[in-house]
């Protein structure tokens, strides 16, 4: 492995849409760093503002949060719920001093294995080259 | 709370080659080998197969394992396939996890170090969380073998007429003295032309007739509760002020009512008149009077002459002012809403004249100007004479933003050239023109009906009319033709416009009572817009019809025998799984502030008071969909969601860095 | 420290089991299973193990009521602290209100994160980066964005505003104070939940702070945070040079000297108030006079008592963001109705904490009175 900085990436996905597009991607056998690790979830209105939180507290560089289209939520709103309480969570981390721009929600559909692939080729990118999050060696 | 030893069995899956070339399955297997709570760390060729399934049940047996990780391909592949062998060896199914390292992690990366890194930690996250599973019980409930079908337009009286066929007891509530609906009110139909009243009639007999249909005509539906297989329902039966069983229809009342002629006629859609007392149309059924109350001298003034001339008048004493509305309680089983349309108010678009010109019509107007049953007894006549020039206008609330219209109504086009073609057929001297943006002719039989009505003269022009006004007597319509360029007036003696369709006024209040959703365009959403075109996201209610958007009489016909079928297959069946991983409240723990129940889409939680002044949430499980919003949004941690606790997506954090 | 030493340390063994500690507890009245006399029994006879697996070890709310009134001087609160500190060695904690997010917030800042926490400055403030007197605001910020409006669990409040309206008392007194991003939480809920490691780092970092400021004297309103800050900083990171102040005793001295003055009312109607005293201030630091003294030198105020004040009132009902349940709704509910049995229009907190938790309570109920801060009553009519 190089000797360059890979951060740790921590995803959520919702299981009927951008899971199903990640899926797509590995299916379509596109290619994106491997520094991102999915948690599957059956809906993103189920991302509590606290994992996102524990996540960057146990080491995560950056965290992914995807979930379905509006309007095409399993779950009718579910995805606009996850909008709502990613807005106070990217507040806390920045006010925490982590940075938002840690913090990504995108919108990825079952057929957008093109677009899983590529919001996580990019942010790996970001997350690269904003650094390791500072101080975590202290935690 | 499960208290024996977690044992846990890892099995990483070569899947071929399509995980070994890129993950190196060996090393995985041994990192994983020294996690605590695993027994066993296995690799095999695939273990989807037979043998590798094998090797799971041997596993479980020999070894007493309790949690299974099946690290493979993606869940939504193989998540069912594992569950049932665990099954078969005496596991719960939901003692499973599975760790996706073939779809995320083999296909998509490249260097095989780091995918075998990634591909460790997601087994890991997978162990994490496999300790802190528990076994789920699955459950069924009970359907109750009767429907509520909401609305009697030809989608409600398919859907009841289907069910009820079936051996389903139906419960038809239509909110109009009738059922019919706007079908009712059509002349001709297209493309066949057949007499809507001759094809319609006999299926509102039979609804009349079926022993396994209960009509509850002049009702409204005014509250749902319960889920699935179990609904509550109550209606409310309008006076009628008259006695159902005595009235025989024979219209004595109409006849001596003091305000005969002076009523407007809702069914001619304000073109012919009535009495208080009145039967909507000829073919009504029930086929029984209804006391207008708004109207009534004797309901509002409480006095009519010396007496109601309508209770004298009547033979049967059907007459009966002290009847009061009645609430009546129904339980069933499945749910078809068929609560149809309105039609588009012209008025919304002043430019057309539409209610300031008594020339221009709607399109409903129209149909009762030239039905045989109508006003005119069909006859085309406007203010007196017989127009020598029609102006037909397309798209009249469709396809415009500008009233918030942004669909197209999908009959517009089809029933102005009918209309073109019925005015042609009584007026062979008329001048007709069609003004028309596109002409959407996609139905069976239809290209050729548009082709045969401008064989017969009927002029298209290209392009959308911009105002109207009057010029004499006469109307002047004004347009480009888009397909000259130029500008082109008209001179009409009567305009038609091809008013569309539009979502039922109370569209949001049935939306909350039922608990479905409604799509931007105002119309009930429907499941999915292509797999699940007739079911809701409440499970066992149905649409049918208009009431989910625009459809002409064939389109609603079919939706509605597909929603019949979606409710007759959960009835048949008697039972009904639901949702495994719901959510859960620790009734100790809820504080009862409502958070769950503000946030639910699906009406799952309720506060009870289950002590004075102490509210406890209690989540339906029939109803619960499983999203876990109320646990995110459950301040005090009482919610937890099944499968997907807090703790048990925390431990999959923790490892999965 | 063993169950045993805990016992020792605490005076448990001088329990005379008469009850008045469970009796007096809000707790227990409301969840039978709770009971401290029973927690100090079973420690007395051995049985630690025990109670540091208890869940409800999680529900004491450290209210202090039962260590006020006991008889033998049993030091429930640390007894409680200390079992905790030893449960918490063993993996073991409570249930966490709000998915355990404050508990992460709080060890988050322990971290050398470059924090954004001074947000809520407005221009109409003075304050410094260095100087005598350090503001120490504490969780403020982090509670707007929670339950402040547009926050995923909004409940009517600005809880920002109480350290708007500390600076702007503290410049009307003629002080600047110093407000630090590189302040942490203080460490108190830490603490009290059992992490003491986590206390001690946040602990340590705010020193630093507050030191490098140049500040000899730290101000709090946060009346947690003032106890942390001058008793629990000094035990367990020996003697400090700094003079530890709560904003409500330095402005009743400063009533008395005349520097703090209150517009005329100009109505004859005085609207009627009621106090409830926060237990870390009350109980804790026996601060009960001063918040009485500013209230009633405040023209067209009238102060009415609950039935329980002073060191007999009821506590807020939550503690630390562990075990918040049915139980402390019901406690709350009580407080609130008692408050509403005085008559008074408003119910004023000196707590921030406090606030937040009886205006949760009060969120989808039929209680009426309006909650405030003291602090807003201030800024509202001083001159």
């Amino acid at each position: 492995m190089s000797e360059e900085f890979e951060p740790n990436i921590v995803g959520f996905a919702c299981n009927w849409c951008s899971y199903a597009g990640a899926d797509l991607a590995g299916t379509s056998r596109m290619k994106y760093p491997p520094n991102i690790r999915i948690i599957r979830v059956m809906c993103s209105g189920r991302v509590s503002p606290a994992f996102i939180l524990k996540a960057f507290q146990m080491g995560a560089d950056g965290v992914l949060v995807t979930g379905c289209h509006p309007g095409d939520c399993h779950y009718i709103a579910g995805n606009l719920k996850c909008e709502k309480t990613m807005g106070t969570t990217r507040k806390l981390i920045d006010v925490l001093g982590i940075g938002e721009e840690r913090l990504r929600l995108e919108w990825v559909s079952a057929s957008e294995g093109s677009k899983f692939a590529d919001v996580v080729t990019d942010f790996t990118n970001r997350i690269r080259g904003l650094g390791p999050l500072s101080g975590k060696s202290q935690g | 709370m499960e208290t024996a030893e977690i044992r846990i069995g890892v099995y990483i899956c070569h899947c071929g080659i399509n995980i070994a070339s890129t993950v190196d399955v060996d090393s995985v297997r041994d990192s994983i080998s020294k996690l605590p709570n695993v027994i066993v760390s296995r690799d095999f060729k695939y273990m989807c197969s037979d043998p590798g399934q094998e090797l799971v049940i041997k596993d479980i047996k020999e070894k007493g394992l309790n949690r299974i990780v099946v690290a493979s391909c993606s869940p939504r592949m193989h998540e069912p396939t594992f569950r049932m062998t665990i099954q078969q060896a005496g596991l719960n199914p939901y003692c499973l996890e599975m760790a996706n390292i073939r779809e995320q992690c083999s296909w998509v990366h490249e260097d095989r170090e780091y995918a075998t890194e990634k591909a460790v930690k997601l087994v890991s996250a997978a162990v994490a969380k496999a300790s802190l599973l528990e076994p789920l019980e699955e459950k069924e409930v009970e359907v109750r073998p009767e429907a509520l079908v909401i609305g009697g337009g030809i989608a409600g009286i398919q859907a009841s007429l289907d069910i009820a066929d079936a051996g389903f007891k139906v419960y038809l509530v239509e909110r109009e003295p009738s059922i019919g609906g706007h079908m009712a009110q059509l002349d001709k139909t297209f493309p066949t032309l057949d007499c809507s009243a001759c094809i319609l009639t006999p299926r509102m007999v039979e609804v009349e007739r079926h022993p396994n249909i209960e009509l509850l005509s002049y009702s409204e539906v005014i509250d749902v509760s319960g889920y699935i297989g179990n609904f509550h329902v109550k209606v409310r039966k309008k006076p009628r002020y008259i006695k159902m069983d005595k009235c025989t229809g024979c219209g004595m009342c109409a006849e001596a009512c003091i305000m005969k002629g002076r009523i407007i006629s809702e069914f001619d859609v304000g073109m012919g008149k009535r009495s208080v007392p009145y039967i909507p149309f000829p073919y009504a059924v029930p086929s029984k009077y209804t006391m207008d109350s708004e109207n009534c001298l004797f309901i509002t003034k409480g006095k009519c002459g010396k007496s109601p001339a309508c209770k004298d008048a009547c033979s049967s004493d059907a007459v009966d002012f002290e009847q009061k509305e009645e609430i009546v309680e129904l339980d069933v089983g499945t749910i078809v809403v068929a609560t149809g349309f309105d039609l588009f108010d012209a008025k919304e678009k002043p430019e057309y004249g539409y209610g300031l010109y008594d020339n221009v019509l709607s399109g409903l107007e129209f149909e009762r100007l030239v039905s045989s049953s109508g006003p005119t007894q069909g006859k085309i006549i406007i203010g007196g004479k017989e127009p020598k020039n029609v102006v037909f206008v397309q798209c009249v609330g469709s396809r415009d933003k500008s009233v918030g219209n942004e669909y197209c109504s999908r009959v517009c086009c089809m029933y102005t050239a009918k209309q073109a073609h019925l005015v042609h057929e009584k007026l062979p001297d008329a001048k007709l023109t069609v003004f028309y943006m596109d002409i959407r002719a996609f139905g069976k039989g239809y290209e050729e009906f548009y082709d045969r009505v401008r064989e017969e003269g009927v002029r298209y022009i290209r392009g959308n009319v911009s105002e109207i006004i009057k010029k004499g007597d006469r109307l002047l319509v004004m347009a480009e033709d888009t397909l000259l360029g130029e500008p082109v007036d008209i001179e009409a003696d009567l305009v038609v416009l091809a008013t569309g369709i539009v979502p039922r006024r109370d569209v949001k209040e049935v939306a909350n009572l039922l608990k479905i959703s409604q799509s931007p365009d105002g119309f009930f959403l429907e499941g999915h817009p292509k797999m699940r075109p007739v079911d809701t996201a409440t499970d066992g209610i149905y649409l049918a019809g208009c009431a989910q958007g625009p459809k002409d009489i064939p389109d609603t016909v079919a939706q509605a025998k597909g929603a019949a079928s979606s409710a007759m297959t959960k009835m048949a069946r008697g039972k009904v799984k639901v949702e495994v991983t719901t959510a859960s409240v620790d009734t100790f723990v809820c504080r009862g502030c409502g958070r769950c129940v503000e946030v639910c889409e699906y009406g799952a939680p309720n506060l009870e008071e289950v002590e004075p002044g102490i509210l406890v949430s209690q989540i339906n499980d029939s109803i619960c969909k499983g999203c876990g919003a109320c646990s995110v949004a459950c301040p005090s941690g009482a919610i937890s969601m099944k499968h997907f606790k807090n703790e048990q997506i925390l431990s999959q954090i923790e490892a999965v860095i | 420290m063993n169950s045993e030493a805990i016992v020792k340390e605490t005076r448990a063994y001088h329990c005379l089991e008469c009850g008045v500690c469970t009796s007096s507890c809000p707790v227990a009245r409301v969840n039978p299973s709770f009971s401290p006399r029973l927690l100090v029994e079973k420690a007395i006879f051995g049985f630690g193990d025990e109670i540091v697996r208890d869940r409800d070890l999680w529900s004491c709310l450290v209210c202090g009521r039962c260590t006020s009134r006991c008889p033998s001087n049993v030091d429930y609160l640390n007894f409680i602290k200390e079992m905790r500190i030893e449960a918490s060695k063993l993996g073991q904690k409570g249930l966490f209100s709000h998915d355990g997010i404050f508990n992460t917030i709080m060890e988050l800042q322990s971290l050398s994160l470059q924090q954004k926490r001074t947000f809520w400055i407005t221009d109409d403030l003075e304050v410094a980066d260095e100087g005598e007197c350090f503001y120490f605001v504490g969780c403020l910020p982090y509670f707007d964005l929670v339950f402040g409006e547009g926050g995923y669990c909004d409940v009517g409040l600005k809880p920002t505003d109480r350290a708007r309206n500390t600076v702007r008392i503290l410049n009307k007194m003629g002080i600047k104070p110093v407000v630090s991003n590189d302040e942490r939480c203080c460490g108190h809920d830490l603490l009290w939940n059992g992490d003491l490691e986590g206390f001690r780092r946040l602990a340590e970092l705010n020193l630093k702070t507050i030191k490098k400021s140049g500040a000899k004297k730290v101000i709090c309103l946060c009346p947690e945070g003032y106890v942390t800050l001058k008793r629990d900083y000094p035990l367990y990171l020996g003697e400090q040079d700094l003079e530890v102040v709560q904003l409500y005793r330095l402005l009743a001295d400063k009533l008395k000297e005349g520097k703090l003055n209150f517009v005329e009312s100009g109505s004859d109607n005085p609207v009627k108030v009621t106090f409830h005293d926060p237990c870390s201030l009350g109980r804790i630091a026996e601060i009960y006079e001063e918040p009485r003294e500013i209230l009633s030198g405040i023209p067209g105020i009238e102060l009415v008592e609950m039935e329980r004040n002073r060191a007999d009132a009821l506590c807020c009902g939550t503690s630390g963001w562990v075990n918040c349940s049915s139980c402390s709704k019901q406690i709350q509910i009580e407080r609130l109705k008692e408050a509403e049995a005085t008559g008074a229009d408003i119910l004023l907190t000196a707590c921030p904490k406090c606030g937040i938790h009886l205006s949760c309570a009060k969120y989808n109920s039929d209680i009426k009175i309006e909650i405030k801060d003291i602090t807003d009553l201030i800024v509202e009519k001083m001159v």
